[in-house]
């Protein structure tokens, strides 16, 4: 086989393998992490195209999305079943109240940065 | 009331002359020079240069506003007049009309000329333009023409093209090069010398051709005029009336009476006078100037000048006045429209917050010297006059939104989705 064949084969066997083997709550997580993904590429992309003008804004939007992004997969890391001996004493819902937590935080300095 | 402003106008001229001579018969033999001046209401008082009781200062106050030093051989002015003491007295805003002669100028004469700058050469010579009949045959009564050898100051000399030939018999001035608020009214001609005429000439002259000057004209910072000349003849009867013969050209009246009236137009302070008669500035639509202006903001100025014509203030007529707008350096400069003595002019200030002057700087041969200053303060924005949302920061503030969007829906999605149940791992094999 080309090796072109050979990694197009990899992707799509890595792509059915985690159709089947994650769990549907981790699925969404893996969705809401993708959006949050996109959005973060488009804003960057304006920036370099439109310039920084009022960075402060660029900063604050940019920031929320990246920080967004990695609350995402904290949570993502401590609800995932195959963790559990990692995190001994903090359940799933302890998880997520942590996540709401520093989600609050993290928009009321992002609206604050904004402008 | 009305009294009382007819007694102010009239004494816009009331002012007083002090003529010293150094003898009494110039006093006749000038008569028509004098007339002129007390027709125009001025006050003369003649004296003789070497008085006891003369003084133009006393107490700390002028004692004249002007005054006429006809006495070119005088060694020492009588009473407490001294060279320092008429400089006190331009100081102070007086004027000075200085006439010289040829030969014998006196110490205190050279003096006076010396405080502003010039010197006295010998008696003017000139074997090309001298007047055939009124000259005694050493060709000192010199014959000057109006347009040639005069300067272009209708304030000053008049109408150059109006006057007839000038004459002229005495010596010459010789200034110093750094004298640099002189105006050489009248100069000689390129054939005239200054020397002695009883002598013979072994020397070089000290004043040849057109550095030689007839008449000198000095308008201090202080608006203060001196008019220096080396000839007393040019303001005598004789020459006033004379008619002028020149070898090779018709008779014509001598251009005299009409020069020295100008003259003496311009040093009394009755021509070329300008004065502000008000200033006032402000936004663009307002009536008051506000306590301090705004950046990029539109304001208009208008500024009154007045000008003495005839002894009546009138509105002035000049189209060049030019405004700047200065902090440290001119960041609008603008030429002010004239409407009938009104000088208008309206523009946006710069995007630069400090302290700024409206300048008006206004510098004219024969004019005094116009200054008007009015400092005021343009301060940058306040925080609640810039746009409240920026247009090109839409992606972000939509971004930053619909984080805390899908964070909800996130929220919910997680929390009460029903999980399938999962699918046994099937155990790698290779």
């Amino acid at each position: 086989f080309s090796s072109e064949m050979q990694l197009v084969q990899v992707l799509q066997k890595l792509f059915d393998d985690y159709v089947k083997t994650t769990s549907s709550k981790l699925k969404i997580i893996d969705a809401y992490m993708f959006y949050i993904l996109l959005t973060g590429i488009v804003q960057f992309v304006y920036c370099v195209l439109v310039g920084t003008f009022p960075f402060n804004a660029f900063l604050a939007g940019f920031i929320s999305t990246v920080a967004s992004f990695i609350l995402a997969s904290c949570l993502r890391m401590q609800v995932n079943e195959e963790n559990k001996d990692e995190f001994n004493g903090i359940s799933p819902e302890r998880a997520f109240a942590d996540f709401l937590f520093a989600h609050a935080v993290l928009h009321l300095v992002v609206v604050n940065f904004l402008g | 009331m009305k009294l009382l402003l007819l007694l102010l106008a009239a004494s816009a001229a009331a002012d007083r002359v002090l003529v010293l001579v150094d003898n009494m018969s110039i006093r006749e033999s000038h008569s028509i020079f004098f007339k002129s001046i007390t027709d125009r209401g001025h006050s003369i008082t003649f004296k003789n240069a070497d008085e006891g009781s003369l003084q133009l200062i006393k107490f700390g106050e002028l004692q004249y506003e002007n005054l006429i030093l006809f006495a070119p051989s005088a060694d020492e002015f009588g009473g407490t007049i001294t060279a320092a003491e008429i400089a006190r007295f331009v100081d102070q805003g007086g004027n000075v009309l200085l006439a010289g002669a040829g030969s014998n100028v006196g110490a205190a004469v050279r003096d006076v000329a010396a405080d502003n700058g010039f010197e006295f050469a010998d008696q003017l010579i000139d074997h090309v333009n001298y007047d055939s009949v009124l000259d005694d045959g050493t060709h000192t009564t010199v014959v000057a023409s109006a347009k040639s050898q005069l300067m272009e100051a209708p304030l000053i000399v008049g109408d150059r093209s109006k006057l007839g030939p000038i004459l002229y018999s005495g010596g010459a001035l010789v200034a110093a090069p750094n004298n640099r608020l002189r105006l050489d009214v009248f100069k000689a001609s390129s054939t005239a010398y200054s020397h002695d005429p009883t002598k013979p000439i072994k020397d070089y002259p000290s004043a040849v051709g057109r550095q030689a000057v007839l008449v000198s004209a000095v308008q201090a910072r202080n608006n203060a005029r001196l008019v220096l000349t080396a000839s007393l003849h040019l303001f005598s009867n004789q020459f006033l009336s004379a008619t002028v013969n020149k070898e090779g050209t018709k008779p014509s009246p001598s251009g005299n009476k009409a020069f020295v009236d100008s003259l003496a137009k311009w040093v009394l302070k009755e021509t070329g006078v300008l004065r502000v008669k008000s200033v006032d500035h402000h936004k663009v639509g307002e009536k008051e100037p506000p306590r301090e202006y705004t950046i990029m903001e539109d304001v208009d100025y208008k500024l009154e000048v007045e000008e003495l014509k005839g002894n009546k203030w009138v509105p002035f007529d000049g189209k060049d006045v030019q405004l700047e707008f200065v902090r440290i350096d001119p960041f609008v400069r603008t030429t002010l429209k004239n409407k009938n003595g009104v000088l208008s002019a309206r523009f946006k200030l710069p995007d630069v917050y400090g302290v700024y002057k409206f300048l008006v700087d206004y510098r004219r041969v024969g004019y005094t010297h116009l200054l008007d200053v009015q400092q005021v303060s343009v301060r940058p924005l306040w925080h609640t006059q810039y746009e409240r949302f920026i247009r090109s920061a839409f992606p972000y503030y939509a971004s930053s939104f619909s984080m805390m969007a899908s964070l909800v829906v996130f929220s919910f999605v997680f929390l009460y989705h029903k999980s399938d149940p999962v699918v046994a791992q099937a155990k790698k094999t290779n």
